[in-house]
């Protein structure tokens, strides 16, 4: 299992579009990816969990990774979000 | 925020249909206009499809959330919507989706985000969303989520929502309009004010409606009255509780019609899909305007025009040529009774036109000014001259007429409130019937002189090139179907019928190919372009078949009145083909109507079989060209 904490920045927050931006590059990875916000813990695979979570602009998650590919899977992730998801 | 209080039973709709992803918007948005939150359904409507386009908004599970920050909404807002079969909405998974929330949500702030994730909180639970799709009805779905939320987010006060407006809404109308209507109105606002209820009545007398009620207080009342002893369009209140009574119950039983309204059935229309909008932009009301004649006048283009074409079926042209279509009784009975609806078609266009810009008052000086438009009357022969106006004139007298009214209603709104029961009853009819008789005897003339110039201009042509004559019939035939241009073209045609004897003249072979060449044309276009027409106008494509084939053009003046700048320069040229070809096929015909029923007697036969149909399928090529495509699933008001 791998984790790492990051910072969401775009300024719209974990709306619907970067969600699906997000579960759509997770996708390809066979792992379990789970967001930690605050005392919530979501499936980042999920557009519905994530956009339960409402994360918004600022919000400090910590992503987690369990499962085959792991690695990987948690650099695509901050990646997406550090980079402001495509917004 | 919870998001019951965003919701509310008329914003809720359960088992609908929907062909598309588009039908579905449309749909929700239907649902969102009731409770008055969008300012511009269109723009907000353009705002969800943006929003799609960046990619759908369905999630897991067949649920879908449009959603849309836009100016054009005024207050945050719900509708939710439970297809009965799930549509393609784009979903990851590939699977249909089913259960619809839509999101309105004001363009400042991130309260959309908020509703979202609420919303989704509620929808992780898959009890939640089985629940909502099995709910009996509307009060079910919204208990369902009112219990949900309480248990997933605690309760929270329940915000009240502000009230505007009336409480109950009343509409009044009674068959004369005069009387009856302004004293229930009376009845029901004195009785509101004694029970302390807030009550607004809209009187649809027959000098037009009055204080009338506007979308917004229709969406915030309570329940609505309709005290009518004649037809009330009940559309707009859709979703409302709604009392129909006789109108002397608004006189006499107002206080307990008062009490009676809150428990009334709540009242359901058919859902209108397309979003029509809130204010309709001038070229959108002149097109209802217009296509309020059209359709008024189709079952009379339509029942006419088959029975015509039966009297050609059951007559025997040898007997007399000239005359063909009446020369057995059986034949003349039916003609004559075709003829007889043919007569009422244009006044019956000009009358709805008018009727549909100017309410009742309309209806009378647009309907005589069709028929003053069709007999041609002058100031020197108000009798009636020779040529008529066509279709084009009895557009021009509905319109004129419809917009004469609305200022003669304006300038008699000077006048004293005691007058007001003589206006509908001697004011506007005598007034209008004036105005109308002015304008359309100003108007003829000017026609009578086109046709007379078109007629020498035809004569002076007549020694020239054949071919070049036969176009420029025959495109006349098609440009007005009945009016100046068509008459001149027509009379030129038979008046070669005589020097020719029996013997069949080429001219009218030209002007009959002209005039069979836009039926056809349409109903080529209905059949194999069936997207650019409506729904109505589809059904009665094929009508056009046998009008066209038998001569008969009038079959296609309720497409062309619909939307004269499209179909007219397609039956145009259409036309003008096959007077072309069939000049220089050399066909002649002895008969001066008929249509395929003088093809035994046509000379060179095969040669204008092929002028027809090239024309025809040009015709078609060129509707198909010049008409817009209409979206899918659209209807038209």
């Amino acid at each position: 299992m791998v984790s790492a904490k990051t910072r969401v920045v775009n300024p719209q927050g974990m709306h619907m579009r970067p969600a699906q931006l997000l579960v759509n590059t997770l996708a390809v990875y066979p792992c379990e990816v789970t967001i930690h916000f605050g005392e919530k813990a979501v499936n980042a695979k999920s557009i519905m969990h994530l956009m339960a979570a409402c994360i918004k602009q600022g919000s400090e998650i910590e992503i987690e990774c369990d499962g085959e590919r792991e690695e990987e899977a948690l650099q695509a992730a901050l990646s997406l979000i550090e980079s402001g998801l495509g917004e | 925020m919870r998001i019951v209080d965003l919701l509310s039973q008329d914003k809720v709709s359960l088992g609908a249909f929907a062909g598309d992803r588009e039908g579905v918007i449309d749909l929700l948005i239907a649902l969102q206009r009731r409770s008055g939150a969008l300012s511009d359904p269109a723009a907000f409507r353009r705002a969800i499809l943006a929003r799609e386009a960046q990619g759908s908004t369905a999630v897991e599970g067949g649920i879908a959330v449009p959603h849309a920050k836009s100016e054009s909404v005024r207050n945050p807002s719900l509708a939710a919507c439970v297809l009965q079969k799930g549509v393609d909405y784009g979903a990851m998974d590939q699977k249909p989706s089913d259960l619809f929330f839509m999101i309105a949500a004001p363009a400042d702030g991130d309260l959309h985000l908020e509703i979202l994730s609420h919303l989704m909180v509620l929808l992780m639970d898959p009890a939640f969303s089985q629940q909502l799709r099995q709910a009996p009805d509307a009060a079910a779905f919204l208990k369902t989520i009112d219990r949900f939320e309480t248990e997933k987010f605690g309760e929270q006060t329940k915000s009240d929502a502000k009230r505007r407006g009336a409480r109950i809404l009343a509409v009044t109308a009674c068959p004369t309009g005069i009387a009856h209507t302004y004293m229930a109105a009376e009845a029901l606002e004195q009785a509101g004010r004694r029970l302390g209820i807030s009550v607004k009545a809209e009187t649809q007398g027959s000098g037009g409606a009055k204080n009338l009620l506007t979308r917004e207080e229709i969406a915030a009342c309570d329940a609505v009255i309709v005290a009518a002893d004649r037809e009330v369009d009940l559309t707009r209140f859709d979703g409302k509780r709604l009392l129909r009574v006789p109108v002397s119950d608004g006189i006499h039983r107002a206080e307990e019609l008062l009490r009676e309204a809150e428990r009334a059935p709540v009242y359901r229309c058919v859902v209108q899909t397309a979003a029509a909008v809130e204010n309709p932009s001038l070229g959108r009301r002149i097109y209802q305007q217009l296509m309020n004649g059209v359709s008024h006048m189709l079952p009379f283009v339509i029942g006419g025009g088959i029975l015509i074409a039966l009297a050609f079926l059951l007559d025997d042209p040898s007997i007399n040529y000239a005359n063909f279509g009446s020369n057995t009784p059986v034949a003349a009975w039916f003609k004559n009774i075709g003829g007889v609806a043919f007569n009422f078609m244009l006044p019956i266009l000009a009358g709805y036109i008018a009727l549909a810009i100017a309410d009742r008052p309309g209806l009378m000086i647009g309907f005589v000014g069709g028929a003053l438009a069709v007999s041609g009357a002058t100031f020197s022969s108000p009798g009636g001259s020779s040529v008529s106006a066509g279709f084009l004139g009895a557009l021009i007298a509905g319109f004129a007429g419809g917009y004469l009214m609305l200022g003669l209603r304006r300038i008699c709104d000077l006048l004293p409130r005691s007058m007001e029961g003589i206006k509908p009853i001697l004011l506007y009819p005598v007034a209008g019937l004036l105005a109308i008789g002015f304008f359309m005897c100003v108007v003829n003339p000017i026609v009578g002189q086109l046709n007379t110039s078109l007629y020498s201009g035809l004569e002076r042509m007549g020694s020239g090139s054949k071919i070049l004559l036969g176009i420029v019939l025959a495109g006349m035939m098609a440009i007005d179907m009945g009016g100046p241009f068509n008459k001149a073209a027509y009379v030129f045609g038979t008046s070669t019928l005589a020097a020719a004897a029996g013997q069949g003249s080429d001219v009218m072979a030209a002007v009959m190919a002209g005039g069979m060449v836009p039926p056809i044309a349409i109903a080529l276009a209905s059949t194999f372009f069936r997207n650019r027409f409506t729904t109505e106008e589809q059904k009665s494509g094929p009508v056009n078949y046998i009008m066209g084939l038998c001569f008969i053009t009038e079959g296609a003046i309720p497409y062309a009145a619909a939307d004269p700048l499209h179909v007219l320069p397609a039956c145009v040229v259409g036309s003008g083909v096959a007077g072309a070809l069939s000049m220089a096929f050399g066909c002649a015909i002895p008969a001066p109507h008929g249509g395929i029923f003088v093809f035994p007697v046509t000379a060179n036969v095969g040669g204008y079989f092929i002028a027809l149909a090239a024309g025809s399928v040009i015709g078609m090529i060129l509707l198909a060209i010049l008409k817009p495509a209409r979206s899918a699933g659209r209807t038209m008001p």
